[in-house]
């Protein structure tokens, strides 16, 4: 097997489909490589399809501009990803955040995010199965909900048709370079020459950037998820637990001493109810290498959070639990973006945390245009790789 | 293309034969896995234990690839259903 390709992008989950359907609509002749047999089986096909973007900066034109794309990809790739618009209800069980929580709705108001502030029974008139114990909510109404596997396979598919070919159980082993650019990808299934590579691995790019000599600051970040039977209640919003959102994680050193378990396991809630009824109860945000087993102790510090917001879902069954790795940037948290220096022709598309389904057809549109007109339509230099001035590989 | 089969493999979702030869053919799937995620078969009740090697048939016959080759659903936790009010037993940190 030796090819040609325009770009060979590596990895098979939302990023690199969508990086692909892009690129091809561009004319590009692409190649995804994809270790698993299948696309979609990382973080990809192990979140809760809640497509929660953030409105701060740096994120507001990203978010905006893949609000956009999410909006006509349905149509535009003649295949339904199910994007449905699905408010987001922030919710408190602390009395004591109420001065937050205002806080909270001015700083999305100002960030020309629509927001409002609920108090007690007013939120139980907006979701009816919400337990007494909430005392305080924000509502953000323009979010969303999304099938990610349909995203995913919706983007290959149509890639497909403009002439992308899917390599996959197909490992990079090795990329050749020449004279500081890129040459090849060589896989265990035969060699193929491109000029452009795009690490699109999510929580495995560190092992392809070493094989051009670069460490990339990713750590894998487990997301484990409970989901339930179909249950007959109403569907209407995301619901999120405001106590402890995963930015309250961030002080490292305060949660490893936590005795509370769910600071110490890193659990913040988030209830998305599917179309098809099944509760889908997420999610940690711990770090356990590259195991994507799931544990009791966090299974069930996130159903107890869930009967404390949802009283009535004690008596529902739980079906599955699973659990993902997430890209995650231990420097910054942000999403990495970029070309690099050396080797020219190497494009990093990763570190997206938990934002990869909702950031998907943004990246992919930035991606091709950094690569086919070597200039982007919004300013990406937040996520530029150069930011990292020295990086201490983990 | 033949006549409609729509004898329902995945009793818990209700998913027919059809569905699963239609996704089959249109995303060229191999795994039992990627099958669950496109058509829903399998992500019921049971978690596949009645449709599973339906599936694996299925996707032997389109594919050409034999069943014993074909990868089967991950297995993950709970073995059977469980009411989630187990969680409000013990404590908080325990395993």
């Amino acid at each position: 097997m030796n090819r040609i390709a325009d770009v060979v992008v590596i990895g098979g989950g939302v990023i690199g489909c969508s990086v692909a359907y892009y690129l091809a609509k561009k004319g590009a002749k692409v190649t995804v490589i994809e270790k698993k047999g299948g696309l979609c089986l990382g973080a990809s096909g192990s979140n809760q399809g809640g497509c929660i973007l953030t409105f701060e900066p740096p994120f507001r034109e990203l978010a905006r501009e893949s609000v956009k794309l999410h909006e006509n990809l349905s149509s535009e790739i003649g295949y339904d990803t199910e994007y449905r618009k699905m408010p987001d209800l922030l919710c408190s069980v602390d009395e004591q955040r109420y001065p937050d929580m205002e806080k909270q709705v001015q700083d999305l108001r100002r960030n020309g995010v629509n927001a409002r502030l609920l108090e007690g029974d007013e939120i139980r008139e907006l979701e009816p199965t919400l337990g007494k114990d909430i005392v305080s909510g924000i509502e953000v109404p323009d979010q969303a909900e999304i099938n990610p596997f349909k995203l995913t396979y919706g983007l290959a598919r149509a890639a497909g048709k403009l002439g992308t070919e899917f390599l996959l159980s197909t490992e990079v082993k090795k990329i050749e370079t020449d004279k500081g650019k890129i040459a090849s990808v060589v896989t265990d299934r035969g060699e193929i020459k491109t000029n452009f590579v795009v690490n699109a691995a999510g929580a495995w790019s560190p092992e392809i950037g070493k094989m051009v000599g670069i460490t990339i600051p990713i750590r894998p970040q487990r997301g484990q998820i409970a989901v339930t039977e179909p249950a007959p209640y109403g569907r209407w919003r995301i619901i999120e637990d405001t106590d402890y959102p995963p930015a309250a994680f961030n002080k490292e050193e305060a949660v490893e001493i936590s005795k509370e378990p769910r600071v110490k396991f890193r659990v913040a809630g988030t209830l998305l109810q599917e179309s098809s009824g099944n509760w889908l109860i997420g999610s940690s945000y711990d770090f356990a290498g590259y195991n994507n087993a799931v544990t009791m102790q966090i299974i069930r510090c996130l159903v107890r959070r869930a009967i404390e917001f949802m009283p009535k879902l004690k008596g529902v069954n739980c079906i599955r639990a699973w659990a993902g790795l997430r890209p995650l940037c231990y420097v910054d948290g942000l999403p990495i973006l970029s070309k690099v220096d050396n080797p020219s022709g190497f494009i990093i598309a990763t570190g997206h945390g938990a934002d990869g389904v909702a950031l998907a057809p943004i990246t992919g549109k930035l991606i091709s245009e950094l690569i086919i007109e070597k200039r982007t339509s919004i300013p990406i230099k937040a996520f530029a790789f150069s930011r990292f001035r020295s990086i201490k590989a983990e | 293309m033949g006549k409609k089969v729509n004898k329902i493999i995945c009793r818990c979702e209700e998913i027919s034969e059809q569905e699963i030869r239609d996704a089959i053919r249109e995303f060229n799937l191999e795994t039992c896995d990627e099958v669950k995620r496109l058509t829903r078969g399998g992500m019921g009740l049971c978690q596949g234990r009645t449709c599973e090697p339906l599936i694996e048939r299925i996707i032997a016959e389109e594919t050409n690839i034999k069943v014993s080759e074909i990868l089967p659903f991950s297995k993950r936790p709970p073995a059977r259903p469980i009411k989630i009010g187990f969680s409000t037993e013990g404590e908080v940190g325990e395993g």
